[in-house]
């Protein structure tokens, strides 16, 4: 059997555009077997939008699986955002994993935001001054526990669920100097050790879908602006 | 400010649409050409589009705003790509 994956990201939902995202949604259980959300769900971070995006996604007919983007850290609410999801019965990942049953198979997810730093050759050092180490330090930390989470993932299928970018080729149409705030190698570099089928990422409006780590997992960037579609969907044929 | 550079115009608009309180808008591109400044990029709602305008109006009131941004047209889902 397969496991049919809808995914998008970038949502950015508010206020003013209550009621749209659900419209979007009619019949997806027809269509697919989960909805994973690749973060930036609100616009700024705020706890009102949080229940704006709660009252969308509650008693959806299929599972919906999340994670947060930079845009739901910005108001310091991110905690409150989480709560508001679960209690809608929304799985909210933070470099964790979950697995759900797909006709019988495992489909695990693993998910976090992620973080940048660039990439490979043209990226961030843990060097020099603190606010420099920090910042690569909390991708490298990501990276790692992510990389735990597969290694302990129990599943037939194995997905992960981002909201930063793992490599360059989803970005393309991007600006080249902008890379190292849109994604990090390390993040692939993770992945490709423990392997996985799919990885889904946000964040790159100007991006492309589809793209591929090193190792050669698939990699598409479900960004609203770049799929133009409500939310794309992904069949993984059973092994 | 007769004399600020045009890049510095552009980087101050940019700012003020990503920082903004009301708009956190990303991914608009921002260009300055003698008097005019353009907005390209892609916003979900016609709403948000003239949000953007009125507050890159207000970072640089010097100059004439071209309103390039396009409303996303959210097309169904269309077919699962298989893997």
């Amino acid at each position: 059997m397969k496991a049919r994956i809808a995914a998008v990201g970038d949502i950015h939902l508010g206020e003013d555009v209550r009621g749209k995202f659900r419209e979007r949604l009619a019949g997806i259980e027809e269509r697919a077997d989960v909805l994973l959300l690749a973060g930036d769900l609100t616009r700024h971070g705020t706890v009102e939008e949080g229940k704006v995006v709660a009252d969308e996604l509650r008693d959806l007919p299929i599972p919906v699986v999340a994670v947060l983007g930079n845009h739901d850290y910005h108001s310091d609410a991110q905690d409150t955002i989480t709560a508001l999801l679960n209690d809608a019965g929304v799985t909210v990942l933070d470099d964790a994993s979950t697995v759900l049953v797909c006709h019988g198979e495992r489909l695990g997810i693993v998910g976090g935001k992620g973080f940048g730093g660039g990439f490979a050759g043209k990226c961030a050092s843990e060097f020099g001054e603190p606010e420099t180490k920090e910042f690569v330090r909390h991708t490298k930390d990501i990276a790692e526990r992510w990389r735990i989470a597969l290694k302990e993932l129990q599943a037939d299928h194995r997905v992960v669920l981002a909201h930063y970018s793992p490599v360059k080729d989803t970005l393309e149409g991007e600006p080249k100097e902008i890379y190292p705030f849109l994604g990090s190698y390390l993040l692939a570099e993770a992945v490709d050790a423990e392997g996985a089928d799919l990885i889904l990422h946000g964040h790159a409006h100007l991006g492309t879908e589809k793209g591929m780590t090193p190792g050669g997992i698939r990699v598409r960037n479900v960004a609203l602006p770049v799929l133009g579609r409500a939310y794309g969907v992904y069949s993984l044929n059973g092994h | 400010m007769a004399h600020e550079a045009p890049q510095y115009v552009a980087a101050r608009v940019q700012r003020a649409l990503a920082e903004g309180e009301n708009t956190h808008e990303l991914g608009i591109r921002v260009d300055v050409r003698g008097d005019q400044l353009f907005l390209r990029g892609k916003v979900s709602t016609e709403e948000r589009r003239t949000r953007l305008a009125g507050v890159a109006g207000e970072a640089a009131p010097e100059l004439k705003v071209r309103n390039e941004i396009t409303v996303v047209e959210i097309r169904d889902p269309g077919e699962e790509e298989s893997l």
